[in-house]
């Protein structure tokens, strides 16, 4: 017993910084901030008790309301076109007998290694209406591109296709998950008459199916959080063109530290966490029906 | 060499490195009271003053400041303030004193600086406004900033407009847009003026017609009002008489303010509303280029040149609620009110003086062409300040948004700030009841 108490109390000791890191950087803030959201607490004054007053005014807030709106549009255009992005790449970096492989990883990789802030300012000249290079393709094509920044119809469009550059690292998890296929699926379904196409949406599709569940999640809370690159990209006019471009996050900052509303700030992060989870349980429910685990 | 020797001499190296590497100087306070200073400033504006605070350091033997150049400087203060550990002193924007004042989180200055001779007297008459608050004095000012147009002579001349009479009311104004608009195969090259640019001022323009956003006397938003409005319909009439689309396609060419594609840098625009900080950016990326300065133009028959009109927009130094020794913050606070140090920070910002006597060297030395504008706007009675409440921030995003969808002709400026004016006052009416549960229901 003496024996079994020493043991875990050097255990305990071992992981005790992850649990003061636990404690002091997560729980802690965490227990603070959903007793702050039930607050009016303007964070150079001492908090006072306002019961669920944070949280309907919730109810009635349009800025809010279209944050939240801007949200679910970005979110449900940037996600699955960054999932079909993802396997598609993914797909033909997996393509037999191509060179050159590995440097293709790496270019696709590469993006999500740049500072956010330093590949928006980037993107910001891209997008640029008059000289951005995109635009200068697209006249190329004799297409006349868009203001994308100025527009309030082509901002929300402008934003996912950044979020698309930085699809690497689905990208890099796919072609794992495709490497993992077992070769003598694909030739059994060669032997029952499968083209290509059939192979992929039968055999492939099935097998990385996991992976691209964990994509669809990571990015899911991703696009639910997005703020550094609308902000960046909209830093002169703050969210776009009639607000296009502002989002729950950017909502969320700016009532904590810029109109001093710590509170309500405290109470729109419990609701997006809400909803985060809330998003990750009707993923998860799908995935029964979708997901296929090998050893289950 | 193989790859361990190799992996174990950059080992090696990296650890000497930590090691015996370079240091920062230290600095010596030869046990001085030791206070931190936070400031906005950096490059040429953060060096003079790093300068001043060592020569404040220099000039007795009790203090000790420490110079920290802080990004975002409102946010971080009220971080550091609310969590009990803050600077000794922090310069913040005007706007936030307000914001900073009615939460008690900075200290009043009257009786820590009277003796030092720091009172609201010795500021020019618009500066007067933005150290006091509900009739307290909050906050200092060492350098002083107000706005005023700033506008391309040689291309005044070029088109044949009098460089040394730029236009001082609206009709003017818009006749001299006129005049300097180059069009080339459809597409602007070159406007008179365009409101975007740089775009942090979305509230002006009604003051200019003598309208103002906010009646502190009853915490009204008269965001609405009249005049207001006449200033939006002016805006308006921008992307109406030169068309949306092209207006905004030509808004793309404007590069960042603090580059050599600024837009009036770049001679992409004939005239912009600015501080005196833009002749920094004129002389940095081009040099050559001819400027003058006026007063904005004003509504036809709101003209007087005894009174110009210009928004007081300017940095200002704030003690913090809970430091240990305010009355040394005050001292360093009084050593940066002094003429002579004043000037010479003003004289390297660009600036003028905040001050309501300024000597005439540091007139006739200046590198800011527009010095007796400015310092002119800055004792005009009819300089105005932004809106002093604590939630001034959230009331200008409404502002910012309105001027969106003026500029973007969603609808008519009246109805735009109407909807404006009443999303303002439901924020003025959440700020008092904040407030007023706050000092448990006292109004």
């Amino acid at each position: 017993m003496k024996f079994r108490m020493k043991d875990e109390f050097v255990g305990l000791t071992w992981v005790s910084p992850w649990i003061v890191g636990f404690l002091a950087f997560l729980l802690i803030p965490a227990g603070m901030s959903l007793y702050f959201s039930f607050t009016d607490y303007p964070l150079l004054e001492s908090p006072v008790w306002v019961g669920l007053g944070n949280y309907k005014r919730l109810l009635s807030d349009e800025v809010f309301h279209k944050a939240l709106v801007n949200t679910f549009i970005y979110a449900g255009a940037a996600i699955p076109l960054s999932v079909l992005l993802a396997v598609v790449l993914a797909a033909l970096l997996n393509t037999k007998g191509l060179r050159w492989t590995r440097f293709f990883e790496a270019a696709i990789f590469m993006p999500t290694l740049a500072p956010l802030v330093a590949s928006s300012m980037v993107w910001m000249w891209i997008l640029n209406g008059r000289f951005g290079l995109l635009n200068q393709f697209l006249g190329l094509l004799h297409i006349s591109g868009p203001n994308w920044l100025l527009r309030e119809g082509w901002a929300m469009a402008a934003l996912v296709i950044v979020a698309l550059w930085g699809v690497g690292q689905a990208v890099i998890l796919c072609v794992a998950a495709l490497k993992e296929v077992p070769e003598q699926l694909y030739e059994a379904a060669n032997l029952d008459g499968m083209g290509p196409v059939r192979q992929f949406i039968n055999v492939t599709l099935p097998m990385i199916s996991p992976v691209i569940l964990f994509n669809t999640i990571t990015m899911l809370i991703g696009a639910f959080q997005v703020f550094v690159v609308p902000y960046v990209l909209f830093q002169k006019d703050k969210g776009g063109p009639n607000k296009s471009g502002y989002f729950y996050t950017s909502y969320l900052y700016d009532n904590a530290f810029v109109y001093g509303q710590m509170g309500y700030a405290s109470a729109l992060a419990w609701v997006q966490l809400l909803i985060i989870l809330l998003l990750t349980g009707l993923l998860f429910l799908a995935s029964r029906r979708l997901v296929f685990y090998r050893g289950a | 060499m193989t790859r361990r020797a190799a992996l174990g001499t950059l080992a090696a190296g990296s650890v000497g490195y930590a090691l015996l590497g370079p240091r920062g100087a230290k600095e010596d306070t030869r046990g001085r009271l030791v206070l931190d200073y936070w400031e906005k400033w950096t490059g040429l504006e953060g060096k003079v003053m790093q300068e001043v605070v060592a020569e404040f350091n220099k000039s007795q033997d009790r203090l000790f400041v420490r110079y920290f150049a802080t990004s975002g400087i409102d946010e971080k203060a009220q971080i550091a303030i609310a969590g009990g550990s803050p600077p000794d002193i922090v310069g913040v924007w005007n706007y936030s004193v307000p914001a900073f004042a009615s939460a008690n989180a900075i200290l009043p200055l009257d009786d820590l600086g009277a003796p030092l001779g720091i009172k609201p007297e010795i500021y020019a008459e618009g500066m007067r406004q933005v150290v006091t608050f509900r009739g307290k004095m909050w906050a200092t000012v060492n350098t002083g900033g107000c706005l005023a147009l700033y506008y391309n002579r040689s291309h005044f001349k070029e088109v044949g407009l009098d460089p040394d009479s730029p236009p001082r009311t609206f009709p003017e104004f818009d006749d001299a847009c006129r005049k300097l608009l180059i069009k080339k195969n459809g597409r602007i090259q070159r406007m008179g003026f365009h409101h975007r640019e740089p775009g942090w001022w979305s509230f002006i323009w009604g003051s200019q017609f003598g309208g103002t956003l906010y009646d502190e006397k009853t915490n009204t938003s008269t965001a609405a009002s009249p005049l207001n409005v006449r200033g939006y319909e002016w805006v308006q009439s921008t992307p109406k008489e030169y068309g949306l689309a092209e207006v905004n396609d030509f808004r793309t060419s404007f590069g960042n303010y603090d580059s050599a594609l600024n837009a009036f840098v770049a001679g992409r625009l004939s005239m912009v509303v600015q501080g005196p900080w833009l002749a920094n950016i004129i002389k940095l990326y081009n040099d050559k280029l001819d400027y003058g300065v006026a007063p904005f133009p004003v509504a036809e028959g709101m003209f007087d040149k005894n009174a110009p009109m210009g928004l007081i927009d300017t940095d200002t130094l704030v003690i913090p609620r809970g430091v240990k020794n305010p009355e040394a913050s005050m001292e360093f606070v009084a050593y940066t009110q002094r003429q002579d140090v004043v000037e010479r920070l003003s004289t390297v910002h660009c600036k003028g003086s905040p001050l309501a006597q300024s000597s005439e060297s540091f007139r006739k030395n200046h590198p800011n062409r527009g010095i007796a504008v400015f310092e002119a706007i800055a004792r005009s009675p009819r300089s105005y300040k932004v809106p002093a409440t604590r939630c001034w921030a959230a009331m200008k995003d409404e502002m910012d948004r309105a001027l969106d969808r003026v500029w973007n002709m969603q609808d008519s400026p009246a109805s735009i700030l109407g909807l404006a004016q009443k999303r303002s006052q439901a924020i003025l009416d959440l700020t008092a009841e904040q407030e007023r549960r706050r000092r448990g229901g006292a109004p």
